[in-house]
């Protein structure tokens, strides 16, 4: 897997490389057989987005060396989320309070990412529940996701060494209707009263009549999600909240996957780039304003126009040059 | 026990029996305050061949009489009650460390939730935690049980649940003491006592299970009964109890002992408790104490009144000293000794020391080295008391929108060094240091205080006894522990922050006693004379980044107390950092040695081979 990464990395670089040096051999043809060639290159490579490529090769090397370092056994250091380690206390909690935990996977299908995300994290709910003994319910809002969460709690069990706990029945379909499927839940957590509540997944309004109801029973809540407007009432109402990046960042640690913690590592040093280059645009566009332009303003237009807008890098000059463009 | 008119009482006799010692103090009221007088020892004799722990205690009690020139043990051998003239004492108390202690098992459905709250009752009542059971440690239920089998505790204590909440997974952890019914140490006579602490509403299931007839079981009040409150007063009291009636009463001669004192006997480190408890109740501060000894380390600490004892079980100045190296590393060791050692000849002075645990440092050179694996084994103790002391877990967080990226789990440490108002240190390598300067100097490296934190040592580790004098009469506690067993060294004023070596850190102008003003910059060690009983005020500015209790850049006003050692400024930063190269970190603690004169006389020895 690892070297069809590299493979192709290599492949879109050689014919980067490639499309380069034609055109470049090209240079003491006419002008229209250079305009032909050109029409040619345009079809096999985009010139405009000459930068996107290396960005693309750039992020996508580093994911790729940080799945190899995560490959060796190389410890990656994650940032500890306080919402991640208080997943064991609620379980214990629901322990010593001889009542259930409650997960909840949002509210959309299989499909959405943050659903997938919210499944690994039910693992790890359903392994420590598993461990402690504790009961855990799963009511979803969709038949695929239940079929899932089936799949990844009897795993659980299973892999924490008692089997013979799972019960199939605690995780079940209500309804896909949204406001059907939040009054279910909050029913069940007003009879059952966990001890307990996680919500994990993609939630639109349903977040505030989850949470309320969850704080109203005394629950321990960890909330999860990537729906920014759903956000400030998680936070309000839940005991910890992972909040967007932090979830797909949690749910990484918790599978320990190779992969997904080098992806996780390499999208971090893709937005220290990003991020290095909002500040440098900032500071070049002060200084072209404190001082008139020159070589600022050459640098910011270059920053926004072609690093990192789609006039493309070396095609562009190289024309430029050559009086094709 | 008769009720003690405490107006009347006027000679007090305390003893604590520990493993090799028996130590004996009187304390007389003169001029209407009470102060410690004398003091006495005799070997304990517990054990064969006399296996009788009064003959110990009247020796060194008839020691203190001779040197207090009054009759305290009749011709019975007895102690003499009340005060007359000249003869006996109106209160006779004592604590017990003999045989090892107080040794306990205890168990918890989540380790770190009433598992935890049943090792925090039992290290509070002065016990050694032998073993913590629960339902989460990773074990099988077969390795629990053999583990149970194996250890040999005095009592068992149970907990789990919230009332109303578990029944089950409590009943599970009772399923696994019966089966291994463990053999206690005073032999097969001796009825194993448990102590239920746990959800109510499982006393019944408890009392089916464990009701066996080698058990005796008691049932006390959850001391979780609910996850966001502790009650662990009746599980101590609990332990106090079981601890004179079962285990004190099959100790040798402890059945006469018990007669004699006028309070229950305490086991010491819980006494030890007491005492600092008290005295952080009546002044309304913060105080850490610590008893370094030869196999053990205890530490104690109050905290806005949340009294924490921990035990590290390995790390001590003789038995325990090579677990110390090995823990602390010998690289770590030796960073705070400032000339060269040879690695070799250290090794052999460390497994010298434990097998021959009563010798003391000959040498220059020995004191250095022993001081700094003390420094490590302090550190390293401290280190675990903080991962102890912490808030309760499982409890419900109150959150706003302004918690959005600072949300703190629960079961943060509570142990916080800039709100440490006093350190006080027991034990040899602390009590017997040649200069006082030197137990200062070993507990700000260890303990690192923050601010403004006011340094004693326990002069001739009277706090056992004060302690139990404490739940007597506490007054006559106070007054002995603020005159004769505290010798004040001192005060350490310390800025938190780390900066560049040779910046400015912190100014200080001092009135009152002395008058001085000054300044320090990153990595500076500043000694000021202050005397015993003196008292200044200190104005401090730190610059920006340091704090000294009022937050970074703040201005401090503090009263300082003085002391044997004086007045200490310590602007080196905290975190304590040392340099990483060698010939740096042998300056830099040369640096700081001859800042605080801890080794005068002595000059350093000749290089390795030279």
């Amino acid at each position: 897997m690892l070297r069809r990464h590299w493979a192709m990395i290599l492949g879109l670089t050689t014919l980067f490389l490639a499309t380069g040096t034609a055109f470049a051999t090209a240079g003491g043809a006419t002008g229209s057989d250079v305009a032909h060639e050109w029409n040619l290159l345009e079809e096999l490579f985009n010139p405009k987005k000459t930068w996107l490529l290396i960005w693309f090769i750039l992020i996508s090397g580093v994911v790729v060396y940080y799945i190899r370092v995560a490959s060796s056994g190389k410890d990656l250091k994650v940032r500890e989320i306080a919402g991640l380690s208080a997943v064991d206390e609620a379980v214990g909690r629901a322990t010593e309070m001889g009542r259930p935990v409650l997960f909840i996977n949002g509210i959309l299908d299989i499909n959405d990412i943050q659903t997938l995300a919210g499944i690994t994290v039910l693992s790890r709910v359903a392994r420590t529940a598993a461990e402690y003994g504790a009961d855990l319910e799963v009511p979803t809002c969709r038949a695929l996701v239940m079929t899932t969460a089936r799949e990844t709690v009897q795993e659980a069990y299973l892999a924490a060494g008692r089997p013979d706990a799972y019960n199939e029945d605690r995780i079940y379909y209500l309804t896909d209707e949204q406001f059907g499927y939040v009054a279910g839940v909050t029913g069940t957590m007003v009879r059952d009263k966990p001890a307990a509540c996680i919500y994990m997944g993609a939630f639109y309004a349903e977040s505030l009549i989850l949470a309320e109801t969850g704080n109203h029973i005394g629950a321990i809540q960890v909330a999860g999600t990537a729906m920014p407007s759903q956000l400030p009432f998680f936070v309000a109402a839940c005991d910890y909240t992972l909040i967007g990046e932090e979830f797909f960042a949690a749910s990484a640690y918790l599978s320990g996957d190779p992969k997904q913690m080098g992806s996780l590592k390499g999208q971090d040093m893709g937005k220290l780039i990003g991020a290095f280059g909002i500040i440098l645009g900032v500071l070049m566009a002060t200084l072209s304003v404190l001082f008139g332009g020159g070589i600022f303003e050459t640098v910011l237009v270059y920053l926004s126009e072609y690093m990192f807008g789609d006039d493309g890098f070396l095609m562009t000059i190289i024309l430029m040059a050559g009086g094709g463009g | 026990m008769t009720k003690i008119d405490l107006e009347s009482i006027n000679v007090i006799l305390a003893t604590d029996c520990g493993s090799t010692t028996t130590k004996a103090i009187l304390i007389q009221k003169i001029d209407g305050e009470y102060r410690q007088t004398h003091r006495g020892e005799a070997p304990t004799t517990v054990e064969k061949p006399f296996a009788n722990v009064t003959i110990g205690v009247a020796n060194s009690v008839t020691e203190v009489g001779e040197l207090a020139g009054r009759k305290l043990v009749s011709d019975e051998g007895t102690i003499i009650q009340p005060a007359s003239d000249n003869e006996g004492c109106d209160l006779y108390i004592s604590t017990s460390s003999a045989g090892g202690g107080l040794q306990m098992m205890v168990a918890g459905v989540i380790a770190e939730m009433t598992a935890a709250s049943a090792k925090r009752a039992a290290l509070g009542a002065g016990a050694i935690v032998m073993d913590v059971i629960s339902s989460n440690d990773k074990r099988r239920p077969h390795e629990q049980i053999q583990r149970i089998r194996e250890l040999r505790p005095d009592m068992i204590l149970v907990s789990g649940g919230t009332d109303g909440g578990t029944t089950e997974k409590v009943v599970e952890l009772a399923e696994l003491i019966a089966p291994a019914k463990p053999q206690p140490r005073f032999g097969s006579e001796y009825l194993m006592p448990v102590i239920y602490a746990g959800n109510k509403d499982a006393r019944g299931n408890i009392e089916d299970t464990l009701g066996i007839d080698w058990i005796d079981l008691a049932v006390v009040d959850n001391l979780r009964p609910v996850l966001e409150h502790e009650n662990l007063g009746p599980a101590r009291d609990k332990i106090h109890d079981v601890f004179l009636e079962h285990v004190m009463a099959h100790a040798p001669g402890y059945d006469m002992l018990m007669d004699w004192t006028d309070a229950p006997i305490m086991p010491t480190p819980g006494a030890v408790g007491d005492i600092l408890q008290t005295i952080a109740s009546q002044r309304g501060i913060n105080v850490v104490g610590v008893d370094i000894g030869g196999a053990t380390t205890d530490v104690f600490s109050v905290f806005n009144e949340t009294f924490n004892r921990t035990v590290s079980a390995n790390l001590g100045m003789s038995y325990s000293i090579s677990n110390v190296c090995a823990e602390a590393t010998l690289p770590n060791v030796l960073r705070w000794v400032h000339f060269d050692m040879d690695e070799r000849e250290l090794r052999n002075r460390v497994k010298n020391k434990m097998i021959r645990p009563t010798t003391i440092p000959q040498s220059h050179e020995a004191l250095v080295f022993e001081q700094a694996v003390a420094r490590e084994a302090l550190r390293l103790a401290y280190k675990q008391h903080k991962e102890f002391a912490t808030t309760l877990k499982g409890v419900q967080q109150q959150r706003t929108v302004g918690d959005t990226f600072s949300q703190q789990s629960s079961g943060q440490t509570i142990v916080n060094n800039m709100e440490l108002d006093l350190l006080v240190a027991s034990g040899g390598v602390l009590s017997h240091a040649p200069r006082m300067h030197q137990t200062a100097m070993l507990l700000i490296d260890a303990f690192e205080p923050e601010g403004v934190t006011t340094l004693a040592k326990d002069s001739i580790f009277m706090m056992p006894h004060l302690g139990v004098l404490s739940s007597v009469h506490p007054k006559a506690a106070g007054e002995v522990f603020e005159r004769d067993c505290l010798v004040f060294l001192g005060t350490c004023v310390a800025a938190k922050g780390l900066g560049k070596h040779g910046k400015p850190c912190f100014t200080y102008s001092i009135e009152g006693a002395i008058s001085a003003s000054g300044s320090l910059n990153f990595g500076d060690l500043e000694l000021l004379p202050l005397g015993q009983d003196e008292v200044a005020t200190i104005t401090c500015e730190p610059a920006k980044g340091y704090d000294l209790g009022e937050g970074p850049g703040k201005k401090v006003v503090r009263e300082v107390r003085g002391g044997t050692v004086g007045l200490i400024l310590d602007a080196r930063g905290r975190p304590l950092a040392l340099p990483d190269e060698r010939a740096a970190c042998q300056k830099t603690i040369e640096q700081w040695t001859e800042a605080l004169e801890l080794y005068p006389a002595a000059s350093a020895p000749e290089p390795v081979g030279a």
